[in-house]
């Protein structure tokens, strides 16, 4: 089996990238049409590929950082201008998970409640428009690290700034050289894990066949926790590794980590809007051997993904 | 006491998960001791959501898989944290942040025990008493000094 880190990483930020700015464009262009036509599924479709692509932005993200450093001594390559694409992107990162969310919110209440709660979704129009907006903004800084011939007087800007004033320099020093930040995010992060952990270990039991006497209905309605423990582990998670990228960057388990996390939120998206479970309004669903399946991939994904990430300081070079 | 400490730290096997450059030593004991936690405390906390009314029209007879959940990754844990123990057992032996940690394991342990048997009592029960909720309220919070003292093990005693 060909290692991880044998795959070109700079190139798969190359091929990612364009999945934040392209695929906010379709979902925006979804979203305008299901208004315009008042189309429910059409709807629930855009907010659908919405949170795909906030699960994408994760990958997206996270390799960029190893194709700076397959440029960073290449000549002509100007450091500021790798940082303010960093930094750009960074937001249109946070911008993007929050919109996914929002997105996820509505689909998880239509799912329980029939309809979304009146007003969200537009909202949720708004933010993605935001979220592409700063995605774009950060593509284009991130195609002048390599195009210098399109760059503008704007790049002489920012290479005026002094590299301890870039948003990602300046979470990093917090983090760490504060006493505190790196554990408490370390505990959260393990809190985080715990929650996310048994509110899957409960839902997927349910479609292996534990608990088969209740619906379906009534675990997903702890899917919220689950997606708060998430949460919680995304945005430390980032800050791990925003402040000390190259503790992962050559690292392969924390790749197959990134794998598995986007599997588990590929299935997490399955589990919150399909179907079959909701068919039967008697409550008793059997599940078939294809959502057994899909169950077991999930926890197994879960599984896999805490596998990598406590084993990061013995297979990588973590602390 | 330390004669004890220093003689379960010279065993061959202590030695060996402190010791040795295998994956299977010290890496995958810690792995599997993280993953128990997950699952005992991820189990825990579900029950303690719907004793909370997360849930509320699930009979509690529903939640009997978490007992059978909590008991082997209690095991596990147990097992896992008896090697680990072991391979420094003079450092963790004499630390003071260690003993609050186990001290907070068992207390978490013990909520799950008037729980239990709050659930086996009630099995088709939808309202839950005002005790049961706040001992769901404590298993939340003693789990989360448990996990919190425990992480910070790597900082002010192994650190």
């Amino acid at each position: 089996m060909p290692s991880i880190t044998s795959v070109n990483i700079a190139h798969l930020h190359l091929l990612l990238n364009h999945v934040p700015t392209v695929g906010a464009v379709v979902a925006v262009g979804l979203l305008v049409m299901a208004f315009v036509r008042r189309s429910e599924p059409l709807k629930y479709v855009a907010l659908e590929v919405l949170f795909a692509v906030a699960v994408v932005t994760l990958p997206a993200y996270m390799t960029g950082a190893a194709a700076y450093q397959k440029v960073r001594k290449m000549p002509g390559i100007s450091d500021a201008a790798v940082r303010i694409h960093q930094d750009v992107a960074l937001w249109g990162f946070t911008w993007m998970e929050f919109t996914g969310f929002l997105a996820w919110v509505a689909l998880w209440q239509a799912r329980r409640l029939g309809r979304a709660a009146r007003g969200l979704v537009p909202v949720v129009l708004v933010l993605s428009i935001v979220s592409l907006a700063v995605m774009t903004r950060a593509a284009t800084l991130g195609g002048d690290i390599r195009h210098p011939e399109v760059s503008t007087e704007e790049s002489a800007a920012f290479a005026k700034i002094a590299p301890e004033d870039f948003m990602a320099a300046k979470i990093s020093d917090v983090m760490v050289n504060s006493p505190w930040a790196w554990p408490a995010s370390e505990t959260v992060h393990f809190l985080g894990l715990s929650l996310s952990f048994g509110v899957l270990l409960a839902i997927n039991l349910r479609i292996l066949g534990a608990m088969k006497q209740i619906p379906f209905a009534d675990v997903h309605r702890l899917l919220p926790w689950g997606l708060l423990g998430f949460g919680a582990n995304l945005i430390t998670g980032m800050l791990f590794w925003v402040a000390q990228p190259r503790q992962y960057i050559d690292s392969a388990p924390f790749y197959w980590k990134i794998v598995f996390l986007t599997i588990a939120g590929a299935n997490f998206l399955y589990l919150t809007v399909f179907r079959r479970a909701w068919a039967d309004t008697g409550g008793a669903w059997t599940a078939s051997g294809a959502d057994k399946a899909m169950a077991f991939v999930s926890l197994f994904a879960w599984f896999a993904a805490l596998y990598c990430g406590r084993m990061l300081p013995f297979l990588g070079h973590a602390f | 006491m330390i004669g004890l400490l220093n003689w379960l730290e010279s065993l061959s096997l202590s030695v060996w998960v402190h010791e040795s450059p295998s994956i299977w030593a010290q890496p995958t004991v810690l792995t599997l001791h993280t993953m128990g936690m997950g699952v005992l405390v991820g189990a825990s906390w579900v029950l303690d959501l719907r004793l909370l009314g997360i849930g509320r029209d699930v009979p509690l007879s529903a939640f009997r898989w978490v007992f059978r959940a909590v008991a082997i990754s209690l095991i596990v844990n147990l097992v896992t944290g008896v090697l680990l123990f072991m391979a420094r057992a003079t450092l963790w032996g004499t630390a003071f942040p260690f003993l609050i940690k186990i001290l907070l394991v068992i207390a978490s342990a013990a909520t799950l025990l008037p729980i239990r048997s709050y659930v086996l009592r009630n099995p088709d029960q939808r309202e839950v008493s005002g005790n049961a909720r706040l001992l769901a309220i404590a298993s939340i919070l003693a789990w989360s000094a448990a996990i919190t003292s425990g992480r910070l093990l790597a900082y002010t005693v192994a650190g």
